[in-house]
């Protein structure tokens, strides 16, 4: 076991809560995930395709490094990792306590489906009699009232809506493994009390508690409440706040006293919010708000009543907490203005249309109206619906819609043959991050989608033909009209219910819009240390983003529990000594379960385990009773125990669950989990009724001697380590560069930082202010003095590297210095964090005047008193020189945020200088938009261009004259200016023989090539090597430091185990059969493979290998062997399938 | 620089015109030895043979119908790493074929090589030949020549091409540095050298043989060549897909094999070091055949025979360039030639893909494409 020290708590089990808890598990931290929906996966289990590669690959965030430790099948269906505890269904109340040590309150919502009973057989859906609008499916279809939470997921347990459930007990009677339980408690024993001065309020809620079965009492004052508790032990009180004489707050401490187990809710007004939450801290469980629903109390009640059934509220000691909450989305019916939302049925949101595309949606993935089932063959986005709108007080972007409006058009194109016209209404289109631009480009000219500027202000229905008639306004005012059959309305990002309260508990800031709120220069530390945010609870992000996020709160949450020491490290038991089994004759176990009876009525188990005995590598068959349940697997391991054997073989059902028991059992008895095997005898026997079971379907006997023939051929060997040289080189010394530094140092692991040139820092040297106001001054030099004072930190200025050579775990790397004088440094992971610079140009006349200068320029200008803006009477500035078209197609993201900070600084500075800003589109993303409103506010004029018709400038004496259409008037117009400021964006500065040595790639622009610029975005495909800052992708200041965590996190990951373990399965070489020919090492995804030359033979990196097979695949001689899958064994496991082997 | 060449034929002796051209091969300073095929001096028979001496010229005989083995193979073990030294070896198109798809796999290199094409006359299976050659050499291989190259096919007796060469529609070389031209040349004055690469083109110009146009008729004669060799292949593949689409044909087609295995051996681009049929992954349980046995009542021993030969399909039917050279090698007259050609033209095909037309271009499964099959994988 690699646990090391402290332990984690991840809120949100979306994809940055799953980046997050993966990344503190690979450093072998013990980690608890939660969510408070059934499953995992947030936001993503709805959306099966994700721009920008249009598909899913979720997958690729497993471990590469260690994967055995971790599940390694569809992420999207679940996970499983050795140091991961997963908490559905489960909320954070409270977390008191220290970095280090903090204390975590946890409510479990339970079910009354039993999980671990559940086998996912349907039976109980077909009789429930309640029908609900699906959430899954965003309330499009409906659902039973049990149900699976979402279609896909591993395991899949139903679990029961206790809102809508009628309690009619059909489901309960049809369960064939007993694991629904509605009614084993008597809710009468369950004693409730009322305690509220206004006796409208007691008997109200008397009456609807009795209505349930819950035996209630009332009392009007605090003291009589007290009096009652001494007599009776109450289970549950209901409180009032504000009271005569006592309140509220002092029943609950006085009744604490009294009753310590006693559950106390809370009812307040809404003024006394802030009071409800300090009772919380003394003790209470929750609060409600008067007035309050049935709807939303008698569930309260329920999951109450549940929660003290089954599961007590849970309190978990943890060294630091990421909160990665994700966000809500704008509701449209909410709003002003719907268009038509909820009133025509084919007026959309952005995520009701990803379930229209999906084969389990409302129309089973086929392009039809909801309205009348006829094919669509129009559609039109309208996009910022609930943002950028400040009636609906979002004065700000949600970033992703852009990007999701364009990927959805470019799916539903897809999906009807092309024959589709999609249309998207934008106000800009913001496609800022890397590889955004072309992804745009190429919907417009190779996917035939248009993109229309304006917006719609109001939908109608032609009754006669079923469509929509849109009207909108061009960008001239002129008035247009569209008939489509669907409007998608890309909606906003909103904060999560709840994130006011838990942010009021937790300590931790909110943004004017209910978004949590960052430090300075970060984005996942809070005012409350120890604290991080993960992923979209400070803001939507897309995939790239949030996972690069959410390593760095992993980062900065390692670092917390690094410092604060291993005193909550959890106390693995000792393993018991690995079992030698090498070159033993196989001697298997096999255990029949009989899923509680249900498998002994299909099939004969006795004649089962006697065919299985008949085999000769078969010690012993036992029959056991229910093996999912605690009592059943204590008997197999007894079995285990008793039998000693060196295969064993569980025939019972859902083989992915017993994935954490097995390895748990290696622990126990030593015996490795790969000789061990769970095969599904329960699900061909899954008939519902009393049809017979398929005959086409494999028999039981036939998937258990399949079972056996695989164990019956496993080599059983030592996993391979490799050792780690647990240091780590940095390339750059920039802020990225320093941070990723620091961010390993802190760990203890030694770092050297080589930097070209005489002085760290980079652009921090020239920068002064960010637009939100933060100066880069203070950062650098509290960067610059936590580097010089950490001693494992090793700077080597004017120094450059040579050459490099190795793979993860060892690097070599030469540098030389100034002097010319070379040494080689000895390295576990590199973090490439070179840098960028401001592009140059020749365009707009620049260089012909002084008036005419890069934003850099005039940075350094205003910061050396060069330029006098008091000089200025008007400026101009152009966006996107050189930019967003071939060759340099990208956004180069900050430049707009730039020309802000300087428009406002001016403006500030001087109110009555004339500013004019010619763009194409303003990527004033996220919360920058409200200075985009604040520009516009102080008379900041702003003229959109396109390329094809870009302003034309000429030097005019001193002065610059840009001459430009301006699109609302469609009249050119000229603007004269003592000022031009070119936005002429960043060039990355990765030399490309850089990138040779260590065996990365560049992508076309020649910024770092990601791994998969969605799910492993600071990691390049060569495992061990890291990328972050503007060598990776022009970003801010805030978000490179971002990048440069996440790569330190990634890197950690590896330096933090002095050996790296290898999977279980593995590809080998059987060198007496191999030819050379080298199809193997061209077709390794993972680039696990090499040519010895010297020695003439084809060796394979065993921690690299992944075990695919691809490599055994492509071999025509089995001279590629992929352990566990020889084709011995295959062959033995398709005769087993076809009835000829052992048992059968 | 011319790109062709013409070699004077002095009394009609078209062997005695290429003796001494490689004559001149082997006289240049760059060229180690020549790769040939030769007369035995013990037998009559033809193998490819390795000469730096030469005299031993005397006997090189690049147009006798004897092709006892596909060269690629032998080439391949002489170029496998760098010696340094140059061979110039004389290769049948169908040679080259194989040896450009062995360099593919690693088995071989160009380096070190000049490849001498010739336009290929056909061959004899090793039976008819045995049969067919009689004791005087220069005869026999006087009258194929002629007999090919007058396009009557007169003075062959009973015996005729092998199949594989009566449905060959590559019978000129293509990516040789040197190509000897024979169709459509009047070959009773000259032979065609022609240079197909840029090495080919500096060893013309070294070799200093008079510059030439092709003949004007030639690319019609090898045109009318390729037509009806395409015919009859054509109609070979209907032939043996009839004879071959359900598994219960192909048992039959196959039911004369005895797991010799002579076809792989035979095969040149069949390049594994050890048949994976012959290695412990076939080395069943003894036990498992008696479970083999009662499942089905009966089972022909030895096992595995028509999984051997889909096996092979499977690992080299892209590869395959129809050199018939496993269907000289089987005891039992088994078609394997028209089966494999068969399948070849279609997975080729299938790949956009033809064995041994381009060094450059990579095998098919040798690299990932994403868009390729969507038909066949479900993904689009």
């Amino acid at each position: 076991m690699s646990r090391k020290i402290g332990t984690a708590l991840v809120v949100g089990a979306g994809i940055s809560g799953i980046r997050s808890a993966l990344d503190l598990a690979e450093n072998g931290y013990g980690v608890t995930l939660i969510d408070r929906a059934p499953h995992l996966g947030g936001l993503l289990s709805q959306l099966d395709y994700q721009f920008p590669t249009d598909r899913c690959g979720m997958c690729r965030m497993l471990p590469l490094v260690n994967r055995d430790a971790s599940s390694q099948y569809c992420l999207r269906k679940g996970l499983f990792h050795e140091n991961i505890d997963i908490l559905l269904n489960t909320e954070l109340i409270s977390v008191d306590g220290d970095p280090g040590n903090f204390e975590a309150r946890l409510r479990q919502t339970p079910n009354w489906v039993d999980p671990a009973l559940c086998i996912g057989c349907g039976l109980c859906v077909d009789v429930c009699p309640v029908e609900v609008p699906d959430d899954f499916n965003e309330g499009l279809t409906r659902r039973k009232a049990i149900y699976l939470p979402v279609p896909h997921n591993i395991p899949n347990p139903y679990i029961i809506d206790f809102a809508a459930c009628t309690r009619c007990g059909e489901c309960q009677k049809v369960c064939p493994t007993r694991a629904i339980h509605l009614f084993d408690q008597e809710r009468g024993r369950f004693r409730i009390l009322v305690v509220d001065d206004e006796k409208i309020v007691r008997d109200s809620l008397k009456a609807l508690m009795e209505e349930e079965d819950f035996r209630v009492d009332t009392a009007e004052s605090g003291a009589q409440a007290l009096d009652m508790l001494a007599a009776t032990p109450y289970q549950l009180m209901l409180t009032d706040i504000k009271m005569p004489g006592m309140d509220g707050v002092e029943v609950l401490q006085k009744a604490k006293e009294l009753l310590p187990d006693l559950t106390v809710v809370m009812m307040t007004a809404y003024a006394t919010v802030e009071t409800a939450v300090e009772a919380m801290k003394l003790g209470a469980l929750d609060y409600l708000i008067k007035p309050f629903e049935p709807g939303q109390l008698i569930p309260m009640i329920l999951r109450i009543y549940q929660g003290l059934e089954t599961a007590q509220a849970l309190t978990l000691n943890v060294g630091a907490v990421v909160l990665s909450g994700g966000t809500s989305f704008y509701d449209p019916k909410t709003g002003k203005d719907t268009l038509g939302y909820s009133t025509y049925p084919d007026v959309v949101t952005s995520l009701e249309f990803e379930r229209i595309l999906n084969p389990m949606g409302p129309t089973g993935g086929k392009l039809v109206r909801l309205s009348d089932g006829r094919p669509i063959t129009r559609i039109a986005w309208m996009q910022c619906v609930g943002s950028r709108d400040l009636h609906e007080n979002a004065d700000f972007c949600s970033s992703i819609c852009c990007m999701s409006a364009i990927k959805e058009a470019r799916l539903a194109k897809a999906k009807a043959g092309g024959d589709l016209d999609a249309t998207i209404y934008y106000m800009d289109m913001r496609t800022f991050n890397k590889s955004f631009q072309r992804y745009r480009d190429q919907a417009q000219k190779a996917h035939g989608i248009h993109f229309q500027r304006g917006r719609i202000h109001t939908t109608v229905l032609d009754r006669k033909t079923g469509e929509l008639v849109l009207r909108y306004t061009d960008i001239n005012g002129k008035i247009h009209e569209d008939r489509r059959d669907l409007l998608v309305l890309s909606v906003g990002q909103r904060p999560i219910p709840g994130m006011e309260k838990l942010a009021e508990t937790l300590g931790i800031d909110l943004n004017a819009w209910g978004f949590a709120a960052t430090e300075p220069f970060s984005q996942t530390r809070t005012p409350k240390d120890g604290i991080f945010l993960s992923g979209s609870s400070s803001g939507l992000k897309d995939i790239s983003d949030s996972v690069i996020q959410a390593s760095a709160a992993a980062l900065n949450a390692s670092r917390t529990l690094h410092a604060a020491g291993g005193h909550l490290s959890p106390k693995p038991s000792p393993a018991a000594e690995p079992m030698d089994v090498f070159r033993q004759l196989p001697k298997a176990l096999v255990i029949l379960c009989t899923c509680n009876g249900a498998l002994a009525q299909k099939i004969n188990l006795n004649d089962l385990a006697a065919k299985a005995a008949s085999d000769p590598s078969v010690a012993h068959v036992e029959v056991l009773e229910r093996v999912c349940t605690a009592e059943g697997w204590d008997q197999v391991v007894e079995q285990v125990k008793t039998v000693r054997p060196n295969r064993l073989l569980i025939g019972s059902c859902l083989p992915h669950v017993y994935a954490r028991k097995l390895r748990k059992l290696e622990h126990e008895t030593g015996l490795s989990s790969s000789l061990m095997e769970v095969v599904d005898l329960r699900t061909p026997l899954l008939v519902r009724g009393d049809a017979l079971p398929d005959p086409a379907l494999t028999s039981t006997a036939e998937i258990l001697s399949m079972g056996l023939a695989r164990l019956k051929r496993i080599e059983p060997l030592p996993p391979v380590t490799v050792p780690v040289e647990q240091r780590a080189l940095v390339v750059g010394g920039g802020i990225a560069g320093m941070t990723a530094a620091l961010a390993v140092a802190d760990h203890g692991f030694p770092v050297d930082l080589i930097e070209k040139e005489a002085q760290v820092g980079g652009n921090l040297n020239w920068l002064s202010r960010t637009l939100e106001g933060y100066e880069t001054k203070a950062l650098f030099d509290e960067t610059l003095s936590r580097i010089e004072k950490n001693p494992l930190i090793r700077v080597h200025l004017k120094s450059r590297v040579i050459d490099a050579f190795g793979q993860e775990g060892h690097f070599v790397t030469s540098i030389e210095d100034a002097d010319g004088k070379m040494q080689s440094i000895a390295h576990g992971v590199t973090i490439l964090a070179t840098g960028g610079n401001e592009a140059k140009t020749t365009a707009y006349g620049y260089g012909t005047s002084p008036a005419i200068v890069t934003q850099k320029e005039l940075a350094v200008k205003l910061e050396d008193k060069t330029l006098d803006p008091a000089q200025l009477k008007t400026v101009a500035m152009i966006q996107c020189v050189d930019s967003r078209e071939e060759p340099r197609n990208y956004c180069s993201r900050i430049c707009c945020a730039s020309s802000l900070k300087f428009a406002l600084e001016l403006k500030t500075l001087h109110p009555d200088i004339q500013i004019v800003i010619f763009y194409r589109d303003l990527m004033a993303y996220g919360f920058y938009e409200s200075y985009y409103t604040q520009a516009r506010k102080a008379g900041i004029l702003f003229i959109q261009y396109t390329p094809d018709q870009k302003p034309q400038v000429h030097v005019q004496d001193t002065k610059v004259v840009v001459r430009a259409l301006e699109p609302i008037i469609a009249q050119d117009i000229e603007v004269t200016a003592d000022l031009l400021v070119l936005a002429t964006g960043i060039q990355p500065a990765l030399p490309p023989n850089l990138a040779k040595a260590y065996g990365i790639s560049l992508d076309p622009d020649g910024f770092f090539l990601e791994a998969d610029s969605k799910w492993r975005p600071v990691d390049a495909l060569k495992e061990g090597v890291f990328a972050c800052g503007l060598s990776h992708s022009p970003r801010s200041i805030t978000e490179s430091i971002a990048t440069a965590e996440a790569a330190a996190q990634r890197a950690l990951r590896i330096l933090s185990h002095a050996q790296l373990t290898a999977g279980k399965i593995v590809a080998t070489v059987r060198h007496s059969l191999c030819s050379l020919c080298e199809q193997c090492i061209s077709a390794c995804p993972y680039e696990a493979r090499a040519l010895w030359a010297e020695q003439e033979k084809v060796v394979v990196h065993p921690v690299r290998c992944q075990g695919c097979g691809t490599c055994a695949a492509v071999c025509p001689n089995s001279a590629s062997v992929l352990l566990g899958f020889t084709e011995q064994q295959m062959f033995d496991v398709i005769d087993a399938a076809i009835g000829s082997a052992m048992c059968s | 620089m011319s790109k062709t060449a013409k070699i004077d034929v002095k009394d009609q002796n078209l062997l005695g015109a290429l003796r001494q051209f490689l004559k001149a091969v082997l006289d240049q300073e760059a060229i180690h030895a020549v790769l040939v095929p030769w007369r035995l001096p013990m037998k009559n028979m033809v193998m490819p043979t390795l000469i730096t001496d030469p005299e031993r010229l005397e006997r090189v005989d690049p147009l006798s119908p004897a092709f006892p083995m596909n060269g690629a193979k032998v080439v391949s073990r002489l170029t496998r790493k760098a010696t340094g030294r140059k061979v110039a070896a004389m290769m049948r198109p169908c040679e080259i074929r194989a040896f450009v798809e062995l360099v593919k796999l690693k088995q071989a290199r160009m380096e070190d090589l000049l490849i001498i094409g010739t336009d290929c006359l056909g061959a004899l299976t090793n039976q008819d030949y045995f049969k067919w050659v009689g004791d005087d050499m220069d005869q026999a291989t006087q009258t194929f020549y002629t007999a090919v190259l007058s396009g009557k096919g007169e003075g062959l007796g009973d015996v005729s091409l092998a199949p594989a060469c009566q449905v060959c529609e590559f019978p000129v070389p293509a990516g040789a540095d040197l190509a000897v031209g024979l169709f459509g040349v009047n070959t009773s004055d000259e032979l065609l050298i022609e240079a197909q690469t840029p090495q080919g083109e500096a060893f013309l110009e070294a070799l200093g043989l008079a510059g030439a146009e092709a003949p004007s008729g030639r690319q019609q004669s090898i045109d009318k060549l390729v037509a009806e060799r395409t015919a009859a292949r054509d109609e070979m593949f209907v032939r043996t897909r009839e004879a071959t689409d359900s598994l219960e044909k192909l048992t039959r087609y196959l039911a004369n094999c005895v797991n010799c295995y002579n076809c792989r051996v035979a095969c040149p681009v069949c390049y594994c070091r050890e048949c994976v049929f012959v290695t412990d992954v076939f080395d069943h349980e003894p036990l498992q055949y008696l479970l083999w046995a009662s499942r089905k009542g009966a089972i022909k021993m030895p096992t595995d025979t028509v999984f051997y030969h889909i096996t092979r399909l499977a690992h080299m039917s892209t590869a395959c360039v129809g050199c018939g050279q496993c269907s000289n090698a089987c005891p039992n007259d088994i078609p394997v030639m028209e089966l494999f050609r068969t399948v070849a033209h279609q997975t080729q095909r299938a790949f956009e893909y033809e064995a041994g037309r381009n060094v450059d271009e990579a095998p098919p499964l040798t690299q990932f494409k994403e868009k390729e099959f969507e038909e066949v994988v479900g993904i689009s």
